[in-house]
C-alpha cells in the first residue's frame, strides 16, 4: 500500500513538472516596448478579387504650367466661339446649348 | 486685298479710302493697341494676323487671354468709330503683320464729301458690330447655361 501511494505521488509530481515545463516553453516571451522592432508604415491596399492589375495612383490636383493653362483657355474660347458661330448661323435650342469637347465644361 | 469694311466699293473708291490711311508693320509679338488706349484710328489688316485679347487674373497674375483672331481683309479697332473712343480689348500680332491705320477724322471728312461711300461704310461697320454682338450674346447665353448646370451640380452634391 505504501509503495502504491509513493508511486502515485511520484506520478503526480512528474506530471506537475511536465506541465510546468510545457507551459514555460509555450508561453509568449514578454518584451519591452523599446525592444519592439519598428515596422515600416505601409498603405492599406484594397483587396483585389478578380484582377491583379494595379490601379495607378493619380494625384488629385496637378499644377500645370501657366503656359499650358493659358493654351487650354484659348482652346476653350475658340471652341465656344465656333459653337456660338454655329448658333448664329442657324439659331435653335440644340445648337445654342451644344456641348464642346472643352475640358472646362466637361 | 478685299477689305470687309469696303465691301461694295468700286476700285476707285477703295483707293480713295486707302489713301486716307498709313501703312503700319507690327512685328512678331508686337502690340497694336492696348485696352483703355484712346481709339483714334481703326485698322484694316493687309497681311498677317491680329489677336484680340482681354486681361484675366490667372493664379494671381494678370495675363492677356485670347478672345478672337482676325486675319487679312478683316477690320480691328472699330472702337475708333464709337464713343467714348477707347479700345475695349488689346490687339497684338502673333506674326509680323501689316495694317492700314484709318484715322477717324479723315474717314469722317471723306464720308461728308462722299455721302454714298459714307453710307456704305456705315452699313459695313454695322455688320461688323452686329456680328460681334450676336457672337458675344451667344457665348454669354452658353456661359449662363454652364453656370446654371454647375450650380445645380454643386447643390445636388451638397444635398
Amino acid at each position: 500500500m505504501d509503495m502504491l501511494l509513493m508511486g502515485l505521488c511520484f506520478t503526480f509530481i512528474g506530471l506537475a513538472v511536465t506541465a510546468m515545463a510545457f507551459a514555460a516553453s509555450t508561453r509568449p516571451k514578454a518584451t519591452s516596448p523599446k525592444m519592439q522592432p519598428e515596422l515600416p508604415a505601409t498603405k492599406v491596399v484594397p483587396a483585389r478579387f478578380f484582377s491583379e492589375r494595379v490601379t495607378p495612383s493619380i494625384p488629385t490636383h496637378i499644377q500645370v504650367p501657366i503656359e499650358v493653362l493659358l493654351q487650354q483657355i484659348e482652346n476653350h474660347i475658340r471652341l465656344e466661339q465656333a459653337a456660338a458661330e454655329s448658333f448664329v448661323a442657324y439659331p435653335n435650342h440644340t445648337l445654342l446649348h451644344s456641348k464642346t469637347t472643352s475640358p472646362f465644361v466637361n | 486685298m478685299a477689305h470687309e469694311l469696303l465691301s461694295g466699293f468700286s476700285a476707285a473708291e477703295v483707293n480713295q479710302v486707302l489713301a486716307l490711311g498709313s501703312h503700319l508693320t507690327v512685328p512678331f509679338g508686337g502690340s497694336l493697341f492696348r485696352l483703355g488706349d484712346r481709339a483714334d484710328s481703326l485698322f484694316l489688316i493687309e497681311r498677317g494676323r491680329i489677336h484680340l485679347t482681354f486681361p484675366m487674373v490667372v493664379r494671381g497674375k494678370e495675363e492677356d487671354v485670347f478672345f478672337e483672331e482676325k486675319s487679312a481683309g478683316q477690320t480691328v479697332g472699330w472702337s475708333a468709330m464709337v464713343s467714348p473712343y477707347r479700345f475695349t480689348l488689346s490687339a497684338s500680332a502673333p506674326l509680323e503683320t501689316e495694317v492700314i491705320a484709318l484715322p477717324r477724322e479723315a474717314l469722317g471728312a471723306f464720308c461728308e464729301r462722299s455721302p454714298e461711300a459714307g453710307r456704305k461704310i456705315c452699313l459695313n461697320l454695322a455688320v461688323l458690330v452686329g456680328q460681334r454682338l450676336q457672337l458675344v450674346q451667344a457665348m454669354w447665353m452658353r456661359e449662363m447655361q454652364h453656370v446654371v448646370e454647375l450650380k445645380s451640380a454643386n447643390a445636388a452634391t451638397k444635398g
